[in-house]
């Protein structure tokens, strides 16, 4: 029998490693002479995998299901109307007894929409953002919890509590203030800003925590103020994840309808007026769908349509700008 | 063959009278296109410590998690060559994954006990493989506690939750819990590098009371612990950044360390570089 | 300017936006309480039957519908959402196509306005699959909208559970199933709960996505959940928009200091859940 160093396997002094040794050995052992390739095989739990991804595919049933049966509730309005009449058109003139002898164009409400989202953003935005940055930067230690657990306490009120509370203060006040019915784009704003705040608020709040703190802590040892700190070195740090706030505040605005549906005064006119009573989407398919059937109903879906694409395209930009990062909200 | 004179002595008859249950062969580990490991063939002597020490990424917790699997969890892994478990390759199609975790314990860097009460920790190996009854479990949990030495320290908090024991009551709960699944090899990767001086010593006395049942294999960064406590060493490198970890270097520890045949074990073990 | 006059304006400025914040928050709760509160806690309101034309009434019917759909919603939207949850953090962990896919679905879903749902569960639930205005109508319709909001929290949750303690399962000899079910889920439990919790927060103050589909009047308790239900939050639309009932304010800040009571109770048990939880977990 050969005798073997007592360096056993591996390299030696006698250089590379000795295969043929070590297969001596295995023999010996009594093991099989095998030199094979394998690919690990994944433990065999295929029967659970495979239900969790039945279950978990459902949500891209659920998300198909809703497509379709919007745009399919859609498509009556838009095959008899046109869709130059639906979408081009401010004249909202249902006819309840007769809905093919109604108007149907949605601009008004379209205008009604953006505008308020626009109030909403322009009020909320530096709302949100300034809290965010507050609680990240400027609150003492006993106040940062405090905040935020405001913020979120708003996150929590329901829209209704929210529009009461908008109709019976608000409207009056504005209407005091103003000499107006106080109904209107204005309102809706500042109910809509008090709603995107907290949406605003936690997802700056992520993005700037995101930021590593040794760059924040750079700037202050160099003798950067706090001001200087935020603006030159927080913000632009997560600005993209600060923008995808913003945006999904603006989606939250967009689809809000309870609230908005209290104080915006329901009219059916264009007006460019803040104070004057009119419409957005979501409050004309709540105030009209009770009464509503064919064609007017088809319409009205067919503004659900648009706030679907709305969201769909923000959401998409907010994936976009965080680069697949997971949102949470 | 030309060899050299002490290690054939010493190195080799020892290793003739023990028997290796435990054999690497040709393997190599590769994640996705990195090469982890490369040509590693080896034979583990049974109820012995065989430390494998090493500077850091050299490989060495991967080759360890090989002998149990693990690297299975690792997307993108895959192997060649074999590792001989019983004459057995553990990576051929129909290897009972499971069953060869059962008997190849493992006990890992950081001491992670499930955030479970001291007896659930331990009943758990033994209740996954289908032991229901209590008076059964009850034994186990006391039997591997006490091969654990921790026995007298837990007996009155059984029922408390592991997490508030200290770091080192932690790691011998961590190595009960592998006991209690009667387990023939305990790997375990540097068990004591989060722990103090004192814990780690209460963990090599265990160790080297252990080796007397089982199989150990473990890997450290601590060359006097390898020194202290393991009967064989293997001594793995990378060349450079990039390249695949290979043994260097196998023998008894007390030559390794004293009387290495290879320059860069030498350097290593005097501490040169590393 | 000078940076430390800038400086100075800044934290005056950031101070007072996020008191501004804090401001409207206490306004808006003293203000709901201190117009509803004895009404909310009238057992005589909270305990009666409704009017159509009266004053005078309750609204227990409504908060039994609240429940009732609550506990539906959860009910069909809870598996799906955990076994969502699951597969998408075990079983995934490195991102497919398909796994992309199912991600966007789930923001997508739940960035929807949920008028959107309610259009949906009205055409899908109420006209095509003929349950018409129905407590389960509604239920559907919230199942599919809470589901990805407590998908992603579960998620979360599980992602957040040490890959140690998986790693030391399978060292046991565990397999997969074993190793989520025995270790993972028990310690990301706590999280899930929490999540499912703050879900059904937003459940019971849902109001658009459920008045054309669960019913926005009822006169008796719905027992039958293929009934008309009248969730409380769609009831206080429905009554201040309608006026038809004399007393309709009051009816109105009643139900809502109601619900807020009802839903700042839920947010606040599952803060407190969470945190119980944590201590637990360290303390034992």
């Amino acid at each position: 029998m050969h005798r073997r160093s007592g360096r056993l396997f591996g390299e030696n002094r006698l250089g590379a490693p000795d295969p043929h040794l070590f297969l001596y050995d295995l023999r010996e052992m009594g093991i099989s002479r095998s030199v094979r390739l394998s690919r690990i095989v994944k433990t065999p739990d295929n029967f659970v995998k495979c239900a969790l991804f039945i279950c978990s595919s459902l949500t891209v049933f659920f998300v198909f299901l809703v497509i379709v049966f919007i745009l399919s509730s859609s498509v009556p309005a838009l095959k008899e109307l046109g869709f130059k009449n639906v979408f081009f058109s401010t004249k909202w003139s249902p006819n309840v007894s007769a809905p093919l002898k109604g108007n149907y164009g949605i601009l008004a409400f379209l205008n009604g929409t953006i505008l308020t989202t626009i109030g909403a953003l322009i009020l909320g935005a530096p709302l949100g953002v300034g809290t965010a940055v507050f609680i990240d930067e400027y609150a003492p230690v006993w106040l940062k919890g405090l905040v935020f657990r405001g913020v979120e306490i708003i996150a929590g009120i329901p829209s209704v509590v929210i529009g009461w509370f908008g109709l019976t203060l608000l409207v009056p006040m504005i209407a005091e203030i103003t000499n107006t019915s106080g109904y209107g784009m204005f309102a809706a704003s500042l109910v809509l800003a008090l709603m995107v705040v907290p949406t605003i608020t936690t997802l700056s709040f992520e993005a700037l925590q995101a930021v590593p703190e040794d760059i924040h802590d750079a700037s202050v040892a160099l003798g950067a103020t706090r001001w200087q700190t935020v603006s030159r070195v927080l913000l632009p740090a997560s600005l993209r994840g600060i923008a995808a706030a913003v945006i999904l505040g603006m989606c939250r605005a967009i689809g809000e309808t309870m609230a908005v549906q209290m104080v915006i005064g329901n009219a059916r006119q264009l007006t460019f007026n803040p104070l004057t009573r009119t419409s957005t989407l979501t409050t004309r398919i709540v105030t009209d769908m009770g009464e509503s059937h064919g064609v007017f109903r088809s319409a009205l879906f067919a503004q659900g349509l648009v706030l679907l694409i709305f969201s769909a395209v923000l959401i998409i930009i907010v994936r976009a700008a965080l680069k697949g990062r997971a949102l949470s909200q | 063959m030309r060899v050299d004179g002490v290690s054939v002595q010493c190195g080799f008859e020892l290793m003739e009278k023990l028997e290796c249950r435990l054999g690497v062969h040709n393997l190599s580990v590769y994640y996705d296109d990195f090469k982890a490991l490369e040509n590693i063939n080896l034979l583990i002597p049974c109820k012995r410590i065989t430390a494998f020490i090493g500077p850091s990424g050299c490989g060495k917790s991967t080759l360890l998690r090989c002998f149990n699997r693990m690297n299975d969890l690792v997307p993108g892994s895959y192997v060649e060559g074999s590792i001989f478990f019983d004459g057995t390759d553990i990576f051929s199609d129909n290897y009972d994954v499971t069953e060869l975790r059962r008997k190849v314990g493992m006990v890992f860097q950081k001491p992670n006990p499930f955030p479970k009460t001291v007896y659930e920790n331990v009943a758990y190996g033994p209740k996954i493989a289908g032991i229901k009854k209590k008076a059964v479990l009850d034994e186990i949990v006391e039997r591997s506690l006490k091969r654990a030495a921790l026995w007298d320290e837990v007996k009155d908090k059984l029922h408390s939750s592991a997490l508030r024991l200290s770091g080192g009551q932690q790691q011998r709960l961590c190595i009960a819990r592998a006991l209690a699944v009667e387990p023939e090899i305990i790997l375990l990767d540097e068990p004591c590098s989060a722990l103090d001086p004192i814990a780690t010593q209460r963990i090599e006395d265990l160790l080297v009371e252990l080796a007397e049942k089982y199989t150990i294999i473990i890997v450290t960064h601590n060359m006097q612990q390898a020194a202290r406590i393991s009967h064989f060493t293997a001594f793995m490198m990378i060349e450079e950044h990039g390249d695949p970890g290979r043994i260097i270097e196998f023998g008894e520890t007390s030559y390794i360390f004293t009387n290495p045949d290879n320059e860069k074990t030498e350097r290593y073990i005097t501490g040169r570089f590393g | 300017m000078n940076p430390k006059r800038a400086d100075r304006i800044a934290t005056v400025v950031f101070w007072s936006l996020s008191m501004t914040t804090l401001a409207a928050l206490l306004v808006i709760i003293v203000r709901i309480l201190s117009k509803g509160l004895l009404k909310a806690l009238n057992p005589f309101f909270v305990f009666g039957k409704p009017e159509a034309l009266k004053a005078g009434g309750g609204v227990l019917p409504m908060v039994v519908s609240t429940l009732y759909i609550t506990v539906l919603t959860v009910v069909i939207a809870f598996p799906i959402a955990l076994a969502t949850a699951i597969y998408l953090a075990e079983y995934t962990r490195r991102e497919s196509r398909l796994t992309r896919v199912i991600r966007l679905c789930i923001d997508t879903l739940a960035s929807l306005p949920s008028i959107v749902f309610g259009l949906f569960g009205m055409s899908l639930f109420v006209i095509f699959l003929g349950w018409g205005y129905s407590l389960v109508a509604g239920a559907a319709t919230l199942a599919v909208l809470s589901l990805p909001v407590i998908a992603r929290s579960a998620e979360e949750s599980i992602r957040s559970v040490p890959d140690t303690y998986r790693e030391a399962s399978y060292s046991l000899g565990a397999s997969k199933w074993t190793t989520i079910r025995q270790v993972v889920l028990p310690s990301a439990f706590p999280g899930v709960i929490t999540g499912t919790i703050l879900a059904i927060g937003r459940i019971i103050g849902e109001s658009a996505a459920v008045i054309y589909t669960a019913g926005l009047f009822v006169r008796k308790i719905p027992l039958n959940p293929l009934r008309t239900g009248a969730p409380l939050s769609a009831y206080i639309w429905y009554a201040q928009a309608e006026a038809r009932i004399p007393d309709f304010r009051s009816v109105v800040d009643g139900g809502a200091a109601l619900l807020l009571i009802i839903v700042l109770l839920v947010n606040f048990v599952a803060r407190k859940l969470a945190s119980y939880y944590r201590e637990k977990k360290i303390a034992g």
